[in-house]
Order: C-alpha cells, then structure tokens, then sequence
C-alpha cells in the first residue's frame, strides 16, 4: 500500500467530515486525490496536525473530525498523544501515514523505520482505540471500526513512499477561508 | 461547568485571587473568549482560578508544550471558537514557527497571555535571555503587542487586545510583566 493508496482509500470513506492534512506529501497527495472545502491544507507547521484536529474536535463535537498526519511529523509532537487521551474526544481520528521517511525533504529515514512504533506511544499516553494496519483490507477495516466505536482513535498505516502528481494553491487564507465556509 | 475535563480545577482553591487576574479573566470572557489552552506557571494559575469563580463556563485545556497548544488553538479557530493561549515567556520560545507559519500564514487569531521571565525581579539568569527576546521576537513576527502594567488596567488592555485579534484575524501578545505579577521580592515562577 502507497501513502497515495492509503490517502484515497481513507477519504473515499468520508461524507461530511473535516480533514486536517499535513504538510508536503500527505497535502499534496490528498488534493490529487481529491480536493473538496472541507480539507484542510497546512503548508508549515510541521509536527501539529493533530493538534489542530484536536482543537477542531473540542470545538465541534457534533462532527467527525480526521486528521492525516506523518511519522517524522507525530515524532515532533508525540506530546499531542497525551493531550488527545486527556481530552478524549468521541470525534477524533488520526490516521498517521507512516512511510519510516521524511519523504518530503528527500526519503531520509525517520525512527520509525526502525523500532519506534508509533501505535506503542499512542497506547502509552492513554489513547485506548488504535491499529496498525499494512494493507488496504486492513486499513478499511481498521476505519470502518473507528466509524461504530467511539474514539479518539489513532490508525497507524504502514505505507511506502509515492510520488505526489499536484499541489494544493499556495493560498494559506483562502483555504481557511474556504473550509470555515465549508464547516459551517 | 467545564466540558473539557482535562483539568481539576480543585488546585486553585486557596488565597485571594489578585486583582490583575480578575481582570485579565473578565477582558478574555468580555472580548467573546470561551476557550483557553494553556501551559501552566504560577502567575497564570491565579487567572485560571478567576475562571473558576468568575467565568465558570470557560473551558481550560491543558497541553504537554506551547507549541502544541498553538496547533489546538488554531484548530478551535477553525471550529468557530475566539481562543486563548496561556503560557509563560519561555514557552513562546517554543512556538515560534507555529505563531509564524500557522497563525500569521492562515491569518488565524489567538490572544496570547504570557506571564513574563527575564524582565525586571527575575532572579534566574537562565530565563533572561528568552525574556529579554520576547518583544523582538513578536515584532519580527509581526504579532502586536501590550503590557499590562497596572492592575487595574487589565480588563481594558485585554479587551482591547481581544478586539483587535479577532476584527482583524490577526494573533495578539497581552505581556504580563514579574511586577505585576509577582510581589516584590518574591521568587516564584
């Protein structure tokens, strides 16, 4: 499974929920796969995609909220994982496309290319709904549970590198614009 | 009540809430404020008790790093919420790339309440460098700025901060300087 495989898979999944999608290749590859207002695209920033997801959470409870982080991203603020257990969101889903590389900056290999396993430090910090998932029947499956059991819910899938084909518009505003537009 | 339960807010039952912090409280609830993350530090804990007493509807999220706590603001934006961030001056060293490619990039709008290291009655030299690169830091990221120097100033100087945040969906610095907060001689962080 490609992070492209797992992107398109995860949002072809989705109705009305609002996305939060990380910098670089994972925002790349979901306006390829498919740009719509309720994506939100973070061109910087690095490490807060779940943060932001989080924060969208509490102030929406009454929508589903996903978030795509990354590996060497998650690593940046594994901190995130305590604070969405703390506050246990219902509504919460992070998916984290986990490639063992920072494939934006040029395939250097994160930890998790090793032995840090990212599903470990979620259950660590108290999140209690969480998979690994290394295909696509896995990843449907995994997904289709986090839509009937409560979460917060953290989706670590196993991806390989892909080569992004676009590029959401440079237009940090107009995409906030947009998706508060969108979310209502 | 809070519906983020997250906090206890049994550990700010004590002395008297100081005037400056009532005020600071009352300017984030009158400028539309409902939402506030914070990390914690002394001086903030009396503002997070004015909540308690005062503005018991405000709802407090504690994060493990300020520049977390940025991420989680900006996404309560997004969700429709006006949001605080409660930090002290060397957490803001923590943020800076989010204030800067998060905040300002996306035009996204937070109150920061920073309760001041490094500035005058600081007896740490290690807080000094931070504290004294507070302003400049904000300045170069082009996040306004005030003090609050009295205490009974506090309500207005916030609100005004409030106004100016979010009718202009810009992040704004409401600086709470060690004489103010701290009473002279003591040592407190």
């Amino acid at each position: 499974m490609t992070r492209f495989d797992a992107i398109d898979l995860t949002r072809r999944t989705l109705t009305d929920e609002p996305v939060v999608v990380n910098l670089g290749h994972a925002a790349y590859e979901l306006f390829a796969a498919g740009d719509r207002p309720l994506n939100f695209y973070t061109w910087g920033s690095m490490g807060l995609t779940s943060s932001i997801a989080l924060g969208l959470a509490l102030a929406r409870p009454d929508r589903r909220v996903v978030a795509l982080d990354g590996d060497g991203s998650l690593l940046m603020n594994l901190g995130s994982l305590a604070t969405i257990a703390a506050c246990a969101p219902a509504n919460l889903l992070v998916v984290v496309l986990d490639n063992g590389q920072y494939g934006t900056t040029g395939g250097q290999a994160t930890p998790t290319a090793g032995d840090a396993d990212l599903e470990a430090a979620a259950r660590a910090m108290g999140v209690r709904q969480t998979a690994t998932v290394h295909d696509g029947q896995q990843l449907d499956r995994a997904l289709e549970a986090s839509r009937t059991i409560p979460g917060p819910w953290v989706i670590v899938a196993k991806v390989d590198e892909s080569a992004p084909t676009a590029k959401p518009p440079l237009d940090c505003v107009g995409i906030k614009n947009r998706f508060m537009a969108a979310l209502g | 009540m809070r519906q983020i339960d997250n906090h206890s807010g049994s550990d700010f039952r004590g002395p008297a809430i100081p005037r400056w912090a009532a005020g600071v409280s009352d300017g984030l609830w009158d400028g539309g404020c409902r939402q506030v993350v914070y990390v914690p530090d002394n001086p903030l804990s009396h503002i997070l008790a004015a909540f308690e007493r005062d503005h018991p509807l405000m709802r407090a999220t504690l994060a493990t790093r300020e520049e977390e706590a940025v991420g989680i603001a900006a996404g309560l934006y997004l969700g429709g919420a006006n949001p605080v961030l409660l930090m002290q001056s060397s957490g803001l060293g923590n943020t800076l790339n989010a204030v800067g490619s998060l905040l300002v990039a996306f035009q996204i709008p937070v109150v920061m309440v920073i309760s001041m290291r490094g500035d005058p009655g600081e007896w740490n030299s290690a807080q000094v460098p931070m504290g004294r690169a507070v302003r400049p830091v904000l300045d170069a990221l082009g996040v306004s700025h005030l003090s609050v120097d009295r205490d009974d100033e506090a309500r207005d100087v916030v609100v005004s901060l409030a106004q100016l945040a979010f009718g202009t969906r810009l992040p704004v610095a409401c600086l709470l300087p060690r004489r103010l907060t701290v009473p002279a001689g003591g040592g407190r962080s």
